[in-house]
């Protein structure tokens, strides 16, 4: 047996365990069947001074057939460990949507018929309960999810043996980040950092300015919210090749949320922070100051919303966001009420951001 | 200076037409005044009888249903009633519609005059009655002789007199009845079994759409709600049904009475002199006696502040007597008495609501086609109640009654409007009980909005009031020598003064009674919705883990199954339990039982409360002793 293949056959020992305690519970002790969980979210997430990120807390729930709101999700959890298992007996692998797919069914009577899931996120938190109760990641039952991070730069990867060297000299594409991760090594990386933007509009503009050639750097992104295989990938980067990592966000709420996604983990993701989490990164921009600091013109800047001043404020009671700098961040923000996108920075040019901000902001900080 | 001008131009004129001057004429068109015949106005104006298109065979079978339970409640007779619809030629449209009854009949010489003049009623007095205007079967008869050449055909027994046939046709032109034909019936050709009776049978052109079909079954089962002690036959093309008699109490009788003075205005007060003509009675003394809740002593003060001169009392004129009448007005009075209204009662409505009729069209496909039989079927609800107000709406005494039945067969919200004892089928969205219902919330069931939707999820109601979802029957009567319609077609009632408010309390005041019945009822629900639940859930456990692992998947079901029963009733006895130790929830438990207790008048027909209150009294038992969480019970 391949050491793979042991992994494999660990998880599908796991779930059996799992199925034998509930028939267990029902054929010979007589009881309603439970599945202890840990709680996931904001109440069950705790900042770890010594780890510099979230991580989970002690809080469980109980999802046992004893209440009928209960009953369908514990039969989803129990069909999803299975369908789970069958696609590690047969050494397949699966998207989160293959898996929605492969456990699609109708519930009841012609009276009362219903859908065994009432859409994908039912399956995806199906997924997640097994990940929590088996305590496996997901990328080790082969599901994945659609990959959408992209890298550029000088870095070699190797997915499952084929060698892909992502510093493509046209300057006109990125490699996608693979979601396989278990097939995924970093073969080299002859950068001096990495540099991590919120979107690939952006990534995709200062690629083409020739970024990458000058400052020797690698550019990465998740797309917006950054699946796991980009942040373990920046994860590796910093920790395993030891290269700093920089990000930069839109200056709004959700920007900054993202970003320190990358440095200090998310809550329902808290869990699986020690994958995750790379706490040596730094977040540079944008900040709120810098609106103000480059003169942004007004035009390009937009009028903060109600939903991105309550965000900000939810931001700003949470425990983990205490830090000074986060603090003025977030105030001057609900002082000036005006968010900015990296992409406002054109207006000055299109070259301005990748030849004039961004050097700026990384001599700032040292990094160059 | 204007009109002088004119006169002396039209004085010009006429004495030029006089002397047959040639001169361009004005035109004037020359109005006459005439007198038209009640019955030509009713032909002319049908729709102020309701008698429009659609509704013709709709509106017939509500005035003879309702003349016929008149005439048998004036007497106290227990109503039997059959009622004929059939088709006599489909080409042209033609109906017969007939009715016959056990009432109190017609004398015969008064037959024609009754069946035939508009405008003429035995009804005109000041007590609840169904019908009140003298219109509904002179309508019948009058679009009978416009519309066909069929006569309309008359039984009628009244009491010291044998039974009489007549063919009787209107004179639409004067409102007078034509009779073609009068006999005195032997025995051996009898259509009238009873001691009186009467019979009507006519032919109508008419066309009847499924829908106003609908509305005919509608109108014939929910008057056999409010009337659980008719016996009616209803035959049809599709097939013949009986709404049984279900009980012998009858309410009693409305009985005339005075108006209330609030009431009065210038022609009641002249007409109560004019009866005291020739007795040389005073005003005081005519007052008194003319008017309920005025003493000698109020009617005195009500004089002297008008400041009225001792005369004759038909001596008075106009200018005096409108001071009376505005003094009256601004009098405080004692609440009129209710004597001549008739409500349904709590037993009575009781016993229509437990035993509620639906008629139900099969249809059956056999060798020769399609045929449709039509059946009635009684839907049991678990439980019912009653609340009734007794209230004065713009100086009219008015009674509501409200009832409810709940669960059992009855499985969707409906709500039933009744008027001095007329079930209300159209305009229901107008209607103020609609407004009454959305108005009051059902938390005062002690249930919630959520709890009702998660049990109820699969209930498709257009509506999102929350009490829509429940299988719930909610009924309303509106009792008053006037009721508040809207429109002239008597089908909704308005919000009129205090009657919203009295309505809303009287459904709040039932909502609470039901309260704990009804937090039962949803367990019961919760717990069949559980049980369904887990049927449907469980085969999907099962094969996971006989999947995954070696197992009896038959023996796992079965088990599983086995424990999920057990786990829902368990909980049941626990939620009793805890109902029961509520001291306050008891009391009202008690209450609930006795009325449930008291409604069984005529046992049997209520079983299902005392099986109810029996089943809440042994768990109540049981509780003592399985205070454990089932999941312990039956691990031994």
């Amino acid at each position: 047996m391949s050491p793979k293949d042991k992994r494999h056959q660990e998880i599908i020992n796991k779930i059996r365990k799992i199925m034998k305690n509930v028939g267990d519970d029902v054929l010979v002790e007589g009881i309603m069947p439970s599945l202890e969980i840990p709680k996931v979210g904001y109440d069950n997430t705790v900042w770890s001074d010594e780890k510099r990120m979230l991580t989970i807390g002690n809080k469980t729930v109980q999802i046992g057939p004893n209440s009928s709101k209960k009953i369908p999700t514990f039969a989803q959890y129990l069909v999803m460990a299975n369908a789970i298992r069958k696609l590690l007996d047969e050494e397949m692998e699966s998207t989160i949507r293959g898996m929605y797919y492969a456990t699609l069914s109708t519930v009841g009577d012609e009276k009362n018929q219903q859908k065994f899931w009432s859409g994908q996120d039912d399956s995806d938190d199906a997924i997640k309960a097994i990940e929590l109760l088996t305590n496996v990641p997901r990328e080790e039952f082969a599901v994945t999810s659609k990959p959408k991070g992209m890298i550029s730069g000088p870095i070699t990867l190797s997915v499952g043996g084929d060698l892909i060297d992502c510093n493509l000299g046209s300057r006109a594409t990125s490699q996608l980040i693979p979601t396989n991760i278990r097939d995924l090594e970093i073969v080299n990386v002859k950068a001096d950092f990495v540099m991590v933007v919120e979107k690939d509009t952006v990534l995709n503009n200062i690629r083409k300015s020739g970024f990458i050639q000058k400052y020797n750097a690698i550019l990465l992104t998740g797309s917006g919210e950054p699946d796991r295989a980009t942040r373990m990938m920046v994860k590796m980067l910093n920790e395993k090749w030891k290269k700093p990592v920089v990000i930069f966000a839109d200056a709004d709420p959700w920007g900054l949320g993202i970003a320190l996604r990358y440095k200090i983990g998310s809550e329902s993701l808290s869990y699986d922070s020690d994958r995750l989490v790379t706490p040596n990164s730094k977040v540079l921009g944008m900040m709120f100051s810098d609106i103000d600091e480059y003169n942004i013109p007004k035009v390009a800047r937009l009028v903060a919303t109600q939903e991105d001043l309550n965000r900000a404020n939810d931001m700003k009671k949470k425990p983990w966001l205490q830090d000074k700098r986060w603090k003025r961040e977030l105030n001057l923000f609900l002082e000036h009420k005006e968010k900015c996108e990296l992409d406002a920075f054109f207006k000055y040019g299109f070259k301005y951001l990748a030849d004039t901000y961004l050097p700026n902001k990384l001599r700032e900080a040292g990094v160059i | 200076m204007t009109s002088k001008v004119t006169t002396e131009v039209l004085e010009k004129g006429t004495k030029q037409v006089k002397n047959n001057l040639q001169i361009p004429q004005k035109q004037i068109t020359k109005i006459r005044y005439d007198k038209k015949a009640e019955s030509e106005f009713f032909v002319d104006n049908s729709a102020l009888a309701g008698f429009t298109g659609e509704r013709i065979l709709y509106m017939s079978v509500r005035e003879l249903i309702e003349n016929s339970l008149d005439s048998c409640e004036i007497n106290h007779i227990l109503p039997v009633i059959h009622l004929r619809l059939k088709q006599l030629d489909p080409l042209n449209d033609l109906w017969t519609i007939s009715c016959k009854d056990n009432g109190v009949g017609i004398p015969s010489e008064k037959v024609p005059v009754a069946v035939c003049s508009f405008l003429t009623s035995g009804k005109y007095v000041e007590k609840q009655q169904r019908g009140l205007f003298g219109v509904g079967l002179k309508m019948i008869a009058a679009f009978s002789t416009k519309d066909t050449d069929h006569p309309l055909r008359v039984w009628s027994k009244s009491e010291e007199e044998s039974e009489y046939y007549f063919d009787l046709r209107t004179d639409i032109g004067t409102n007078k009845p034509i009779t073609l034909f009068k006999k005195n019936v032997k025995n051996d050709e009898s259509q009238l079994e009873y001691e009186t009776g009467f019979k009507v049978e006519a032919v109508l052109r008419a066309k009847l759409s499924p829908v106003t079909k609908n509305k005919i079954y509608d109108y014939i089962s929910q008057t056999s709600i409010v009337n659980p002690y008719a016996r009616i036959t209803f035959e049809t093309d599709d097939g013949k049904v009986t709404f049984k008699r279900r009980t012998e109490i009858m309410p009693n009788p409305s009985r005339e009475v005075l108006p209330h003075p609030s009431d009065m205005d210038l022609k009641t007060l002249k007409k109560a002199i004019l009866n005291f003509m020739n007795q040389k009675t005073t005003l005081q003394g005519i007052l008194s006696n003319s008017f309920q809740k005025m003493s000698n002593d109020k009617a005195k003060e009500i004089i002297s502040k008008a400041g009225l001169p001792v005369k004759p009392a038909d001596k008075y004129d106009e200018h005096e007597l409108i001071r009376v009448v505005n003094i009256c007005k601004h009098t405080k009075f004692q609440s009129p008495n209710t004597d001549h209204l008739s409500p349904i009662g709590e037993k009575i409505l009781t016993v229509g609501m437990t035993s509620e009729y639906s008629i139900i069209l099969n249809k059956e496909t056999a060798n020769s086609g399609t045929q449709t039989q039509l059946s009635a079927k009684i839907l049991k609800p678990a439980l019912t109640a009653y609340s009734s107000r007794i209230c004065v709406v713009t100086n009219r005494p008015t009674i509501v009654e409200c009832g409810i039945a709940y669960g059992g067969e009855i499985q969707s919200f409906k709500l039933f409007r009744f008027a001095n004892k007329i079930p209300l089928l159209y305009d229901e969205g107008s209607d103020v009980a609609r407004e009454v219902i959305s108005e009051v919330g059902i938390n005062k069931m002690g249930i919630s909005k959520k709890e009702v939707k998660e049990q109820y999820s699969h209930v498709e109601t257009k509506s999102d009031r929350t009490v829509e979802y429940l299988p719930i029957h909610i009924f309303f009567h509106i009792c008053s020598t006037k009721i508040p319609y809207k429109t002239a077609g008597k089908e909704s009632i308005a919000s009129e003064g205090d009657l919203k408010k009295y309505m809303k309390s009287c459904l709040s005041d039932l909502y609470r009674k039901v309260s704990a019945q009804i937090r039962r009822e949803l367990k019961l629900k919760e717990d069949e919705n559980k049980i369904r639940l887990y049927k449907h859930y469980i085969p999907f456990i099962v094969n996971a883990i006989s999947e995954s692992i070696k197992i009896d998947s038959k023996r796992l079901s079965n088990a599983f199954q086995n424990l999920a029963e057990k786990y829902v009733s368990g909980e049941f006895t626990n939620i009793t339990k805890q109902i029961f130790l509520n001291s306050d929830q008891n009391k009202n438990e008690e209450k609930i039982k006795k009325t449930l207790v008291s409604n069984g008048e005529d046992g049997n027909k209520l079983s299902k409360f005392d099986t109810r209150t029996n089943i809440l009294k042994s768990s109540n038992k049981i509780k003592l002793t399985k205070v454990e969480v089932p999941r312990k019970v039956t691990k031994k």
